[in-house]
């Protein structure tokens, strides 16, 4: 196999066939065997109706056979059908010694020259199809095809000790398979080797690429394939098939996979998929000879018997293919989560980036301060930030801080501990001092789980700066740090009114303490601890009345808050 | 309010922060494993302590520093533009504008209901063709808000002896009413800038700055106040 994997693009095809046939014996041996089982009939059929060799072979269950040897080549498969269904039409067996004869080298040149497209899988099992400059590219076996993906792989540079293999093809190539299995079942259906067995147990053509590609593949890339972070993507599309389809094509596969976190752009996507649907049935009805689909929607409906014209002859119903996929290599990996907790020590720093009208918000953001230092380190690609709720952009976050995540897009790097520990320094010691990390930890790809658990009941707490109309006496400190859970009503502060819902909230204020400062008896620091959700500034002046009870309904007098700060978010993830 | 210091010492020292992530590495025999474990202890709750200690600095603002008597929320927050005589002498309303856009309508200091001799005893909002109060606007969008002229009236107060129409000021949707009003009429008397607003209206904003241009800003209400 080792001089297979020469990638050079002109394949020296006699070099292979050589080769092939010297480590290959038995496998040739035993595939001729699986083939003489089959009815010689429909092999003949398909052959000269413009199916490829690996197509008839998963279409007549033989994929498991022809996957596993990776090292069998195009010509080679071709011979040998054809062999076997020449010597049908000579009414003789093939016997041992003819075999030899029939894999020379001239043998498989010619039918090298007539090669066609396959008309079910466009070439896709051909391993033909455009680079992404347009160039031909053909190769004869599944372990050169996988050769090329592992130099591209190792081109892009990404670090993995496993990998996934995901197919996207053009939609065409299901309704091609709809079609030929109508084809076959309704001239062969009535056959006795015919079971149902038939269409049931074959595989798909992206099931069958996957079969051919993956175990040559671990072995080029040395690692196993499963459920891996890091995806390898061959996307198939058909680039002017129709003008009309081409949009639609572009797309194709992109979306079909990608894990959409909001609803509505999952029924976006849907509602897409419905009208690609759509639109492939109407391109089949306007392509002349494919009568026999039109009625019929490319969903799995094996139940095509219906429309038989009686005459007995059976047109094939899948045209010529002219032109083959472009195949297009993507490298990915699912994003990678680093966490920590953070203090924000400005009152002129938002969370997020926040920019209206081109114009910044605020000095800097939390967001880009540690995602930007930590992008780099992970190589990746971008980073999204994600916080366990937020604060105004004049309230600092101190005390525990607040647990975060950073996602790291397509991250080509899994920091050490050691590298997480330096990037925890170099954002401690930036000369802005806007903000400091604590606790941080790289997650891997498990990052929402530790900030799921116990979110909604999170409790925080906070330092507020309060001043009050009147002196602050003893009875006041009583009365405001005996309440233990109280309930109150809030109504939509007006400041937010414009963007949220009108409604009257209750919240608890689990406990409050004053803390009296020294030289001022108008002034308290008021240390509170809410459920999450409350809106701690309308709770201390009272929003107009539309937060009741307030601090000051609560003193009878009129309260300010001057500064606010919170001091704990009490969730369980990244306290140490 | 001024920012507070800015932080200066978050620098750990490297080397007792790395003996902190990783203890073993000092851990030659059992008996300094059990030390370096004490040391960490006692590093840990150092670290606590100071890190409270800062935290305490951070909060406690310099007395020197705070105002006597600070800026109101409403202060702060509003811009105050007041309407005199709107459609009937001694009818002056206030319309207090939030930077969202958001208005807050009430009756004005010198509105004339509160020369009435015992001030305003009750408020009813079944004016009109529907009663304001009666009307639960809903949702991020303000479903079933009603879109009102700026005559349009909000409520009627009244005193022991007369009754007056208040009235929206500004062209814009009814967000809500304060119904408290409805049980609690006295906190137009006490407290008519604050707990005592009529109502909330969110005006389109260029109806806003058609609007504008016929309200007095609060330097313009006060001169008013002075001429006879």
């Amino acid at each position: 196999m080792a001089d297979g994997v020469a990638t050079a693009h002109n394949d020296d095809e006699e070099a292979h066939v050589s080769s092939a046939t010297e480590a290959n014996k038995d496998d040739l041996g035993f595939l001729r065997d699986a083939v003489r089982t089959l009815p010689p009939q429909i092999l003949k059929d398909l052959l000269s109706n413009g199916v490829c060799t690996r197509c008839i072979f998963r279409l007549l269950i033989l994929h498991e056979e022809i996957c596993s040897r990776p090292s069998l080549s195009t010509p080679i498969l071709s011979a040998i059908l054809h062999e076997l269904t020449e010597h049908e039409g000579d009414g003789a067996n093939s016997s041992a010694g003819e075999t030899k004869d029939l894999i020379d080298t001239e043998h498989v040149q010619d039918f090298q020259e007539e090669f066609r497209f396959c008309r079910v899988c466009l070439g896709i099992l051909q391993f033909v199809h455009n680079d992404d400059k347009g160039m031909l590219m053909k190769k004869h076996r599944a372990s050169d095809f996988a050769a090329a993906i592992g130099d591209a792989v190792k081109q892009d540079g990404h670090n993995f000790d496993s990998f996934s293999l995901e197919v996207s093809l053009p939609p065409i190539v299901d309704v091609n398979e709809q079609a030929v299995w109508s084809y076959i079942k309704k001239k062969y259906g009535s056959q006795p080797w015919f079971r149902e067995k038939y269409p049931s147990e074959s595989i798909a053509v992206k099931d069958f690429l996957k079969l051919s590609v993956t175990n040559p593949l671990e072995k080029l890339l040395d690692v196993k394939s499963n459920e891996s972070s890091f995806r390898i993507r061959l996307t198939y599309t058909l680039s002017d098939a129709s003008a009309m389809k081409q949009p639609i094509h572009e797309s194709n596969g992109c979306y079909k996979r990608r894990k959409c976190k909001s609803k509505w752009l999952r029924c976006a996507v849907d509602d897409l998929h419905l009208k690609r649907e759509q639109n492939d049935i109407d391109f089949i009805k306007n392509s002349a000879g494919l009568h026999k689909v039109e009625r019929h929607e490319p969903s799995r409906n094996s139940s095509i018997e219906s429309g038989d014209d009686g005459t007995g002859f059976l047109a094939f119903p899948i045209e010529k293919v002219i032109q083959c996929c472009s195949l297009n290599f993507q490298f990915y990996k699912t994003p990678i989560y680093v966490g920590g907790r953070y203090l924000k020590y400005s009152r002129n720093v938002s969370q997020t980036r926040w920019i209206i009208d081109d114009e910044r918000m605020g000095e800097a953001s939390i967001e880009e301060i540690v995602g930007g230092n930590i992008l780099p380190i992970c190589q990746g690609d971008s980073y999204k930030f994600h916080a366990a709720g937020r604060e105004d952009i004049d309230v600092r976050m101190l005390g525990t801080g607040r647990p975060f995540l950073v996602e790291i897009q397509n991250a080509r790097q899994f920091p050490s501990d050691e590298l997480i520990k330096d990037i925890e320094m170099k954002i401690n010691n930036l000369e802005s001092k806007f903000v400091r990390v604590k606790n941080l930890k790289f997650l891997g790809s498990q990052g929402w789980e530790l900030m799921r658990e116990g979110e909604a009941e999170k409790q925080k707490q906070y330092a507020a700066l309060v001043w009050i109309s009147r002196p602050l006496n003893n009875d006041d400190v009583q009365t405001l740090s005996s309440p233990k859970d109280m309930q109150i009503l809030q109504k939509t502060p007006i400041r937010v009114l414009h963007r949220r819902s009108p409604l009257e909230r209750e919240k608890t204020i689990h406990w409050m303490r004053i803390e009296r400062i020294a030289g001022s008896s108008h002034y308290f620091l008021l240390h509170l601890c809410t459920q999450a959700g409350t809106y701690i500034k309308e709770f201390v002046h009272g929003d107009l009345g539309r937060t009741h009870p307030s601090v000051g309904s609560i003193l009878g007098c009129r309260a300010e808050i001057l500064q606010l700060d919170v001091t704990d978010v009490k969730m369980d993830c990244f306290q140490a | 309010m001024k920012e507070l210091n800015p932080i200066s010492e978050f620098k750990q020292d490297p080397e007792t922060s790395h003996e902190n992530c990783d203890p073993v590495l000092h851990s030659s025999s059992v008996v300094t494993s059990q030390d370096s474990k004490i040391e960490e202890k006692q590093h840990n709750e150092e670290e606590q302590e100071q890190e409270e200690e800062e935290l305490r600095r951070l909060l406690l603002p310099k007395v020197e520093d705070l105002p006597d008597t600070p800026p109101s929320a409403v202060e702060a927050n509003f811009t105050t533009f007041l309407l005199r005589d709107f459609m009937k002498p001694g009818h002056d309303q206030y319309i207090r504008r939030h930077a969202n856009g958001l208005c807050v309508i009430g009756l004005a200091p010198t509105h004339v209901a509160f020369k009435d001799k015992g001030g305003i005893t009750s408020v009813d909002f079944n004016v009109g063709k529907s009663d304001r109060s009666g009307i639960k606007v809903t949702g991020k969008r303000k479903k079933n808000a009603q879109h009102f002229e700026s005559n349009t009236a909000l409520c009627k107060v009244c005193t022991g002896d007369a009754s007056y129409i208040v009235r929206c000021c500004v062209k814009g949707s009814l967000l809500e009413v304060n119904e408290r009003l409805i049980k609690q009429p006295e906190l137009l008397n006490t407290s008519p800038e604050r707990e005592g607003y009529i109502a909330i209206i969110m005006p389109r904003p260029a109806d806003w700055l058609k609007a504008k241009a016929s309200l007095l800003d609060f330097e313009q209400y006060k001169k008013s106040r002075a001429e006879p």
